[in-house]
């Protein structure tokens, strides 16, 4: 098909408008925006689709906005050689006008309806709709890629190209046989669906039945114990019984052996009681023998204890004696030295009653001391109550003598000074309020001669009686003057009246007397503090003077020590045991030293024989005490040797008793038996020992030619076995009774029913799993090798379309370039520098352009044929930079060699590298 | 010894017994026919006069069957009009844990009936005494028919003395028993004799006269195709010194084995009226073996055909081991698809493939020229 030219008139925004086309070549129809040039697609479009009567909306839509005018169009063209002129109106004036010249140049021409037919059957014989719609890229569909497998002219040219016959014939097989594979196989090759199911229910059925066989070979097992225990328990009581039949013969044997071990037995006895028999005599002998040695023995023994009992006693009365007299030198020492206590208690009574009196005097003296420092404190404490002048009141005193002076001198020098002197001998006389000058009141008269500074405070009245008076006036501040003068000195009276002195040095010199007496009082009251220290004297003077018995003035008697005689200690000898006690005396006591002194009658002669006193008590002391140890010795002794005596006295007593005891004791063994007659029995009992020995040895002799000793032994060992036999046997029965009653259960359960039954189960999956598994491999192999020659065929089927690809596609990208095509002859994937992709995945630019490339590619490729229709592209390219432009630009420019290639577009500039195409601007 | 007695000898009831080419349906039917034999059993003894019976071995299948099947053996063994005499044989022994000792059989056995248990000889009737040897293990050491005659004195006047044993005869077993056989010349001595009038035997399957006086019942009911003559009770009379044994049809089953070869059309058809001809359908089994190689639409036709008849009888087997038809793709057939391209060079691979001795190949060429000619 070749586009030559298109009218529209009152088509969307065309009022009228054609457009010529170059049957060969590339066209660019260019215009901007609205002016029509997508309404050029859409009216050779609707004008064989749509007849002139259409009711249809996009028929409608065509009509302009607000006209009412009909859309026509007119198109000419050349369809399977024929030239076609055909021009329809659709709305108003509806008319539809078809004029066809034949090949062989004829001309024919239809209208109305028939012309709509023909026409339409015209286009549908010449043109395929796939390949149509496939080359015709709308406005906004420039991204999608091809797939063109249904376009006949295009089959048609590969497989004459390709020389392989396109299978479409095969197609329902194809369908089929996946259809088959897929009823046994998942896409990946894994069983699915019943044969899946059919595998897993023979793993199953295996399962089953193999568990069943268990169980059944189980209960094999239990009827071949059974049977081997049921062997093994005929066996067991086949011996138990014949050994059994050994113990029987045993217990026969031992009934006769019995006999013998008892006649043995009875010997054995006899000999016993004869050995018994011999040692009882035996015994009897030693005893006797024993009997007599003891008795001699005790005798020999008790005769030199009773010697050394009279020695013992001796030595005993001998100590006791010595103790006698020891014991009575003692008395007299402790005699001794009493006395010499005494003298000391003596002395010691002196010296103290010496010391009294001397302490007496001193106390008397004291006292007298003291009456007169008390005297003294009275007189002080009376001229202290006399005196009221204090150190404060004197300076009170001295402060109100200042004031006075200080007054009258204030007084003095704020009032008239008035001397008043007497000349002559006429009285003078003074009245009125003043002072004189030694502030004293204002005399009444004047004496001759005599004057008088006067103050005046208030009015001085000055006359010579009946001659003159003068009257002398203080001024205004002589009357406040004078009366401080006289609060000063009525202060002063005041104080002195207190201190009852006439004036102020009166006053400090009572002061100081007062601190005189003061200073004697205090002297005064430390003596007698010192005095009355230790007390009262007069109570210790009392209590002395009562202790010595004199009154408090008597000197105390001086008490007469009577004195003492010389004291001889009595000692007497004793006689026969000299002794401590004897040298001790004549070494150290001498008696003559013992004369009492005479009392002295001063304290340091009393002293000295105080002294004296307690020398001779010590040595007193000293002799006694070695008087109490040489007693002490002495009685010691004596009982040591009392008790040696005891002993040695019940030793003897004690021999004599045993001596006693043997010699009953042999006696009663003698009444018995006599001595003579204890040998002979002994004797007698060693020849019955001897006899029935002899005859045990015989007896022995039978037992052991019998064995009968062993008998028993053998017999125990027999009845053991027995007993573990049976034992045995009668665990061999319960093993059997165990296992039949397994074998019992196992029967009614049913177990070989069961087995067979499973083995039945399985075969019956088993035969359709193999069943189904044959099929399942069929379909696989069919699946495959048709997939495998169905891949070959395709390769070689979509070389013509793939190798134009690459050809048009190395001229933009280069000598890498590379496409795979799918079974609808789409491109799938392209390779570039060895980079291969799924379409997919390329930039949208790179899409656009494998697009537009496969489509020249196609065109290229049925260009040959009748059915050859224009590509056309309304707007590309709008995804390429400037450099595919250029290379796309001639591609689309050499497309145009072998067909007609129509561009709709705005942006001219896109196509400008397009070789030799023919541009049309549509205003 | 005058009067003439019968009696019915049969063996091998196997009851339990599975067998697994007829499937859930086949087994559960086929399971019920053989009691409905048992059954039958008692209808022969109406009609011939039987005394009794006597079973000689594998009355069960095993000793572990399941109650059900003790029970519904118990209620056949009821239909049974005369005394019955059982004897234990080595499907189920009386071994440890044998059915004959349990709980489940004591229980519920028929009083007319009689476990062989010893060699101790039973007068079952008067003038008849019946010895035996019941199996006492699945692996006896010696002659397993000996203890039941052994010692045995001829037996007094009037008295016919009826050995029942259980095992095959030497002669017959072919050396390949891997249990001790019964001494046939031992056998025959002690009927020479006059030890014993008739021996019955059990284990073979099929009815077999041994000697006139020595005879294997065979089983009531088909079990194998291997079977020769199963499915009968011998009625046995004893008439002075005579003896006749006349085999009674119990048996309502079929069991058939049959060898096809294919080579085309004619043989397809041989093999459906070969089919078509058999009796008593949905009771009988068919283990079918074939042989030969046929076009892919024949083949298509004996699948179609095999399915079908395993609906109609019991059950059809193709007999795995014996079964070697092969495609046999003619170019025709191929071209009879009109395939192109890649379809056309896929089936030719295949029939290359077959060709050269793929056998899986032809499967594939099968399904695919059916899927071809479908989709066709």
């Amino acid at each position: 098909m070749r586009l030559h030219s298109l009218t529209l008139r009152n088509f969307r925004g065309v009022a009228d408008r054609t457009v010529q086309l170059p049957a060969i070549g590339t066209t660019v129809v260019v215009g901007d925006n609205e002016v029509g040039k997508s309404s050029l697609v859409e009216a050779f479009t609707l004008v064989f689709d749509y007849p002139d009567d259409s009711k249809s909306k996009r028929i409608a839509d065509v009509q302009p906005v607000g006209h009412d005018v009909a859309p026509e169009v007119t198109v000419e063209l050349t369809l399977g050689g024929r030239e076609l002129t055909y021009t329809k109106r659709w709305l108003k004036n509806r008319s539809t006008e078809l004029s066809v010249v034949e090949p062989d140049g004829r001309r024919r021409s239809w209208t109305g309806r028939e012309a709509h037919n023909e026409a339409e059957r015209l286009f549908n014989e010449n043109v395929d709709p796939v390949l149509w719609q496939t080359l015709m890229v709308t406005q906004g569909q420039s991204l999608i890629l091809p797939t063109p497998a249904d376009a006949e002219p295009l089959i048609t040219a590969v497989t004459a190209e390709s020389g392989t016959p396109v299978d479409g014939a095969s197609m329902p097989l194809v369908s089929a046989v996946e259809h088959e594979y897929l009823r046994y196989w998942t896409p990946r090759g894994r069983p699915t669906g019943d044969f899946a199911k059919s595998a897993q229910a023979v793993a199953a059925a295996e399962l089953r039945s193999t568990q069943a066989a268990k169980a059944m070979e189980e209960v094999v097992a239990d009827i071949r114990r059974a049977e081997r225990l049921a062997l093994d328990l005929d066996d067991l009581s086949t011996r138990l019984a014949e050994h059994l039949k050994s113990v029987e013969e045993l217990r026969v044997r031992k009934k006769e052996t019995d006999e013998i071990l008892l006649r043995r037995d009875s010997v054995r006895a006899r000999a016993e009681t004869a050995r018994a028999r011999l040692e009882n005599h035996t015994r009897t002998r030693l005893e006797r023998e024993r009997l007599l040695a003891e008795v001699e023995r005790f005798t020999q023994s008790a005769a030199e204890l009773a010697e050394l009992k009279a020695e013992a006693e001796k030595v005993a009365k001998a100590s006791m004696e010595t103790l006698h007299a020891a014991e009575a030198a003692l008395a007299e020492v402790v005699e001794l030295k009493d006395d010499r206590r005494s003298d000391v208690q003596h002395a010691e009574q002196r010296v103290s009653e010496l010391m009294d009196r001397a302490e007496l005097d001193r106390l008397t003296g004291q006292q007298a001391e003291l009456a007169d420092v008390r005297a003294r404190i009275a007189a002080a404490s009376r001229v202290l109550d006399g005196i009221k002048v204090t150190d404060a009141l004197v300076a009170e005193l001295e402060d109100a003598r200042a004031k006075v002076v200080e007054a009258r001198a204030a007084l003095a020098a704020g009032v008239p000074d008035v001397l008043v002197r007497r000349v002559g001998a006429d009285t003078v006389s003074l009245s009125g309020t003043g002072l004189d000058g030694g502030g004293s009141a204002v005399p009444s008269e004047l004496d001759e001669g005599a004057e008088v500074s006067v103050l005046v405070s208030g009015e001085l009245h000055v006359g010579v009686p009946g001659q003159v008076e003068v009257t002398v006036r203080a001024g205004g501040e002589a009357a406040s003057l004078r009366s401080l003068v006289d609060e000063a000195v009525r202060r002063e009276t005041d104080l002195l009246k207190r201190a009852k002195v006439r004036d102020l040095q009166a006053a400090r010199e009572l002061l100081r007397k007062s601190d005189t007496a003061s200073a004697e009082l205090q002297e005064a009251r430390r003596t007698e503090r010192s005095l009355t220290a230790g007390g009262d004297p007069g109570e210790r003077i009392a209590l002395l003077s009562a202790r010595l018995g004199v009154t408090g003035d008597e000197e105390p008697e001086e008490e007469a020590a009577a004195p003492k005689g010389k004291q001889q200690p009595a000692v007497e000898n004793v006689p026969g045991q000299m002794s401590l006690f004897e040298e001790f005396a004549e070494d150290t006591f001498d008696f003559e030293d013992l004369v009492e002194p005479l009392a002295p009658d001063d304290l340091a002669g009393a002293q000295r024989a105080l002294e004296d006193a307690r020398s001779e008590l010590a040595t007193a002391e000293r002799l006694l005490a070695d008087a109490e140890f040489a007693a002490a010795q002495a009685r010691k002794a004596a009982d040591e040797d009392r008790s040696e005596a005891q002993q040695a006295r019940a030793r003897a007593e004690l021999a004599a008793e045993r001596v006693a005891a043997a010699t009953a004791e042999l006696e009663a063994a003698r009444a018995v038996l006599a001595d003579e007659d204890v040998e002979a029995a002994e004797e007698k009992a060693t020849a019955e020992v001897e006899a029935v020995l002899d005859e045990l040895t015989a007896v022995q002799e039978q037992v052991d030619a019998a064995g009968a000793d062993h008998v028993e032994g053998e017999l125990t060992d027999a009845l053991a076995v027995a007993n573990r036999l049976q034992a045995e046997r009668d665990a061999l029965r319960d093993s059997l009774r165990t296992t039949e009653g397994r074998l019992e259960q196992s029967g009614r359960d049913g177990l070989a029913t069961r087995q067979d039954a499973a083995d039945l189960e399985l075969a019956a999956i088993r035969a359709e799993h193999e069943n189904l598994q044959r099929r399942a491999d069929a379909a696989r192999r069919v699946y495959e090798t048709l997939g495998r020659h169905r891949a070959a065929a395709q390769t070689k089927y979509s070389e013509p379309l793939q190798s134009r690809i690459e050809a048009l596609g190395r001229s933009v990208y280069g000598p890498t370039f590379r496409v795979w095509l799918d079974d609808d002859l789409a491109v799938a994937e392209r390779e570039l520098d060895g980079n291969r992709l799924r379409v997919e995945a390329l930039s949208t630019g790179a899409q656009e352009q494998l697009a537009i490339i496969t489509r020249l590619a196609i065109s290229h490729l049925v260009s040959t044929t009748e059915n050859s229709v224009p590509v056309i592209f309304d707007d590309a390219l709008g995804w390429s930079d400037k450099a595919r432009l250029r290379d796309m630009g001639a591609l689309l420019g050499r497309a145009g060699d072998h067909g007609q290639v129509i561009i709709l577009t705005c942006m001219p500039e896109r196509y400008e590298y397009v070789p030799r195409a023919t541009f049309i601007k549509l205003d | 010894m005058d009067e003439s007695i019968t009696f019915l000898h049969s063996s091998d009831w196997q009851l339990g017994m599975m067998r697994r080419f007829l499937g859930p349906d086949g087994q559960a039917r086929w399971g019920q026919a053989r009691l409905d034999a048992v059954a039958r059993i008692g209808d022969v003894a109406e009609r011939t006069g039987a005394r009794f019976l006597v079973v000689t071995g594998d009355v069960f299948e095993h000793n572990q069957v399941e109650r059900q099947t003790i029970l519904r053996a118990c209620e056949a063994l009821k239909r049974i009009p005369v005394p019955v005499v059982l004897l234990p044989g080595n499907h189920d022994a009386l071994e440890p844990g044998s059915l004959w000792t349990s709980a489940q059989w004591t229980a519920h056995k028929p009083d007319h009936v009689t476990v062989v248990t010893g060699t101790t000889p039973l007068e079952i009737v008067p003038g008849v005494e019946i010895v035996g040897a019941p199996w006492r293990s699945r692996r006896p050491v010696s002659d397993p028919a000996a203890p039941g005659y052994a010692g045995l004195a001829p037996a007094e006047d009037g008295v016919r003395r009826i050995l029942l044993a259980h095992g095959q005869l030497t002669s017959l077993s072919g050396g390949m028993s891997d249990v001790p056989t019964i001494d046939q010349a031992a056998l025959e001595a002690a009927v020479a004799d006059g030890r014993l009038q008739y021996v019955g035997l059990g284990d073979r399957h099929s009815t077999t006269q041994v000697t006139e006086r020595i005879w294997f019942s065979g089983t009531q009911e088909v079990t194998a195709p291997e079977e020769n003559d199963p499915g009968n009770v011998l009625a046995v009379t004893l008439a002075g010194d005579s003896i006749t044994v006349e085999p009674q049809r119990v048996g309502a089953w079929h069991m058939v084995e049959h060898h096809a070869e294919l080579d085309g059309e004619e043989s397809l058809k041989a093999l459906e009226d070969w089919f078509a001809e058999l009796p008593d359908k949905e009771r009988t089994y068919v283990r079918l073996a074939a042989d030969g190689s046929l076009p892919l639409p024949l083949l298509s036709r004996l699948d179609a055909m095999v399915d079908a008849q395993g609906e109609v009888f019991a059950s059809v087997e193709r007999w795995a081991k014996f079964w070697t038809v092969r495609p046999a793709p003619e170019a025709a057939d191929l071209d009879a698809l009109q395939l192109s391209g890649p379809a056309r060079a896929a089936m030719e691979e295949l029939r290359q493939a077959l060709a050269g001795g793929d056998e899986s190949a032809g499967a594939a060429l099968t399904l695919m020229h059916r899927l071809a000619r479908d989709a066709g």
